[in-house]
């Protein structure tokens, strides 16, 4: 995708989002905000990463070595964006909801797109396992609560979001599985292992 | 170079100090743990009086220490020769053994200052229903413990995959798949890249179902509103627990590979048969783990079954492959009959023999009968304390001999004898208890099974005997041939005696 | 220093992260809605806002009416057929225990409905009955403005969403509002006794 393209991907995106009729729909389930609405806004954040300046990403580079800021970021706003609490105050509140349309593009996507390609390939396995093991531990959690997690959801919109977390992560197991025993050989020869954010940019 | 010590495999100073931390410490935990044992069968015969909130706690501690150990051992097998092939990272191989320390600190100390006893499969609601014995806290350090120790495998096991991606693409192509229904077979394809794949593969997926299922235990230990399924994770932590261990052994067979073709003087090479049995193995280690559960009537029918077959063909290709090959290899070879020879023909017996109790408590008719007595640690000792075992020691009397021939004294091969004897003993009585109804925990012993536990006492003492002098022999060694190169830099460790 | 600079950035990144964290949290104690407004109102009251109601007699009277007393607040709608039935047979329970400091006129329960279009005062009569309440010590009330429900809900931290079933789904809690007009406590709905002491507490501190 040509830069100028990413940016102005990056830029409707969320815009698209935040329509009222769209926002309304999407944050009237569980499973649609959490596994719809905030990808969908991360992804915003990886657009609006490839859509910068070379220079930008070099000048932040001395302070994200490896990714390991990076990653850190995303790790913590991950976590805060899981909080039951949080997606209830997104839909109550409208400055929560401010809140997570610009916190997930920047600090979720933003940040995992310019540190992945300089993530070593451990770091990103560790990164891709720790995310399997969530999908399968929240999955797990939200099909077994007797409770609502969520004051503005119902039990059984909670067990949907358990039962397409653990098919989530089913999914990018099985991706990522397919992805290392039969990959393109060029594409793990070349050291990054499986590819990610890096494909389509010039080497 | 010599024949049984190649080029390819000499060690840095910083390798060598390395594999001495892995092999050392785990000599000295091998023998810790070994006590340990000692002191629960001697217990059992009543030689000994212990309370039994001791007695789980050793028995946890033994277990726990002894299958993470043997993992550690081995994975120190599948490092030093898979670095031959690919490019392996010494500081991700310190890590893991950084994770593992500190996670058997933690593991240590739920069991020995928290009072932990929950043994080491830490079955739910065990662990949180403490009864005032142990705290929720102390559960949980025992938890986190294996939690550390998975993701110090995890980054070894990730580093060597991306090592094996980069020389051979895939890790389909590292297995040999290409080769599985045609073509040329590469004859100088490794098979140390064909385990050490398989393992990397399987054991990443083991840790996976550990890492979801410890982190859920960790959960309810402290918001107990989330109730587990206990029969769910009963299943994840057999489905790890199951991987690990065969893991370990998968890990230990690279040495034999590796090392009995060099004191048999015969190739031992990949051929399709090899590769398909190591490709059955890397399907059917993933899902036979359910033979761990034919007492849980609840379990869906269906999963019994497939237990059970499985459990016939899980271990036997790669078993097979091996045993036949070796016995091929060695057979009119004109074998140089070392230690580590010695120590690597036990094993394919200890392996061989070990699967014949193993078939037979794998059998649901028989299972439900025998699991809950000393039949199933039966199984199970006599794959890990003759199979796995002597390949872990194999390995190290062949790093530590070096050609000089010090470690082949009359003393070595009696160690060797001792160690059989006893451990045939110590195992037998395993077998023979479960055979007499002997239970195998949680259970005060009967005046009639008491023979048993006291020759398994004396057979055990006798196999720490052995495992004592090997330990000191290799140790010795390992160290000396590490101080003489101080200052040589990168001289290869093993010249030419 | 090659990583100096990235170590520096990572520090601060997870300092702030964990603060974040904790703020987010109240301090790692609450991960749901219902115990992070727990955690708020014990640290910081609420002041309870004076909106006017409609009680099962039919007779209007406004919330700083009660000024003066100790009012123990629940939110129901009376075609509830579950969690309400739970939480009002509680109610019931506290009024017995709670029934000296009710005699000597130092304490009220009031049910609030938030269903008002369709809890009329015959409604609402009917219900309190079902249980066996008495009024004046517990009277169950619609809001007659419903801008004031919204109000009453955000004050009271109550989320009411519509279920499958034509009904609604809706958090419960036993709140406890002080003579100063100030929502001090939240306490779990499904132990009556616990509640009861807690409250009884409060009176003599």
């Amino acid at each position: 995708m040509k830069r100028a393209h990413a940016g102005l991907a990056a830029g409707l995106l969320p815009v698209l989002l935040a329509a009222p009729p769209l926002q309304r729909m999407l944050e009237a389930s569980m499973t649609a905000q959490m596994l719809v609405q905030i990808p969908l806004l991360a992804i915003a954040g990886m657009l609006l990463g490839k859509s910068l300046p070379e220079s930008a990403a070099n000048r932040i580079q001395p302070w994200n070595r490896g990714g390991a800021t990076g990653l850190i970021v995303v790790t913590f706003a991950s976590a805060c964006w899981m909080l039951p609490l949080s997606l209830d105050a997104a839909v109550v509140s409208p400055a929560a909801d401010l809140a997570k349309f610009l916190t997930i593009p920047l600090l979720i996507g933003l940040p995992l797109a310019s540190s992945w390609p300089r993530m070593s390939f451990v770091l990103r396995g560790v990164l891709l396992f720790e995310a399997l093991a969530t999908l399968f531990r929240m999955g797990w959690l939200y099909l077994i609560s007797p409770v609502r997690l969520c004051n503005s959801y119902g039990l059984s919109d909670q067990q949907r979001l358990g039962e397409w977390l653990l098919m989530a992560g089913t999914a990018l197991l099985l991706c990522i599985a397919w992805q290392l025993l039969w990959g393109s050989p060029k594409a793990a020869a070349g050291a990054a292992g499986p590819p990610g954010l890096r494909a389509g940019r010039p080497a | 170079m010599s024949a049984l010590y190649p080029q390819t495999e000499a060690l840095s100073s910083r390798e060598r100090a390395v594999l001495n931390l892995y092999a050392i410490s785990a000599l000295a935990v091998f023998l810790l743990l070994m006590l340990f044992g000692l002191a629960m069968r001697a217990a059992q015969g009543r030689w000994i009086n212990i309370s039994p909130q001791v007695f789980y706690q050793l028995m946890t501690a033994h277990g726990a220490g002894m299958v993470g150990t043997v993992g550690l051992a081995s994975s120190a097998i599948m490092w030093f020769f898979l670095r031959k092939y690919v490019r392996l990272s010494t500081a991700m191989f310190v890590a893991n053994y950084l994770l593992f320390l500190l996670g058997a600190v933690l593991i240590l100390a739920a069991v020995f200052i928290g009072g932990f006893g929950g043994a080491w499969t830490f079955l739910y609601p065990l662990p949180v229903h403490t009864m005032g014995i142990w705290s929720i806290n102390a559960a949980a350090v025992f938890m986190l413990g294996y939690l550390v120790i998975g993701v110090g495998f995890l980054l070894f096991y990730l580093d060597a995959m991306l090592a094996v991606m980069r020389v051979y693409g895939n890790l389909g192509r590292a297995l040999g798949w290409q080769w599985l229904f045609g073509g040329t077979i590469d004859k100088s394809h490794p098979t140390t890249v064909v385990a050490s794949t398989m393992v990397i593969i399987v054991n990443t997926l083991g840790i996976l179902g550990g890492a979801v299922v410890l982190v859920m235990c960790l959960v309810n230990a402290y918001v107990p509103r989330f109730p587990l399924d206990a029969l769910l994770v009963k299943n994840l932590i057999y489905f790890f627990g199951h991987v690990f261990v065969n893991c370990s052994i998968y890990m230990a067979v690279i040495g034999v590979y590796e090392l009995l073709p060099r004191y048999s003087g015969r190739p031992w090479g990949v051929s399709r048969p090899f590769l398909w049995a190591w490709a059955a193995s890397t399907v059917m280690v993933l899902i036979v783990y359910p033979h761990h559960l034919m007492m849980d009537y609840v379990m869906p029918h269906w999963m019994l079954v497939t237990g059970q077959i499985i459990s016939y063909t899980s271990g036997l290709p790669v078993f097979l492959v091996t045993a036949y090959g070796a016995l091929t290899n060695v057979y009119r070879s004109g074998m140089r009959w070392r230690m580590p020879a010695m120590l690597i023909v036990l094993s394919m017996f200890g392996w061989a023999a070990g699967i014949v109790p193993a078939i037979v408590d794998g059998t649901i008719a028989v299972n439900v009968v025998m699991h809950n007595t000393m039949w199933v640690p039966g199984h199970f000792h006599f794959y890990l304390l003759l199979g796995v075992l002597p390949m872990v020691l194999a390995f190290l009397y062949h790093v530590a001999g070096g050609s000089s021939r010090s470690l082949e004294t009359a003393g070595d091969r009696l160690s060797l004898a001792v160690y059989l004897i006893a451990g045939l003993a110590f195992v037998g009585m395993f077998l023979a208890g479960g055979r007499a109804s002997e239970p195998r925990r949680y259970a005060v012993h009967f005046a009639e099974w008491l023979p048993y536990d006291r020759a398994a006492s004396i057979a055990a003492a006798l196999v720490i005997a052995a495992m004592l002098l090997f330990a000191i022999r290799i140790s010795g060694a390992l160290l000396k041939a590490g101080s003489g190169e101080k200052g040589s830099g990168e001289v290869p460790a093993h010249l030419p005696g | 220093m090659r990583f100096l600079r990235t170590s520096l950035a990572s520090v601060v990144a997870a300092a702030a992260g964990i603060a974040a964290l904790a703020v987010a949290t109240y301090g790692f104690t609450a991960f749901t809605t219902e115990t992070a407004r727990r955690v708020a109102v014990s640290r910081h009251p609420v002041p309870v806002p004076a909106v006017v109601l409609e009680n099962q007699a039919g007779a209007r009277f406004s919330l700083s009416a009660l000024r003066g007393k100790w009012v123990i607040v629940d939110f129901v709608y009376t075609r509830c057929q579950d969690q309400c039935a739970v939480l009002d047979a509680n109610f019931a329970r506290l009024e017995t225990m709670l029934a000296r400091p009710i005699a000597a006129n130092r304490l009220r329960l009031l049910s609030i409905s938030f269903d008002p279009g369709r809890d009329t005062p015959t409604a609402l009569a009917a219900y309190l009955a079902r249980f066996g309440g008495r009024s004046p010590g517990w009277q169950i009330a619609r809001p007659v403005d419903a801008a004031d429900l919204v109000r009453l809900e955000r004050v009271f931290g109550i989320t009411v969403i519509a279920d499958d079933d034509g009904g609604y789904t809706h958090n419960s809690a036993i709140l406890v509002v002080d003579p100063r007009a100030r929502l001090i406590e939240i306490l779990g709905w499904r132990d009556p006794e616990r509640a009861a002491r807690e409250i009884l507490g409060k009176l003599e501190g």
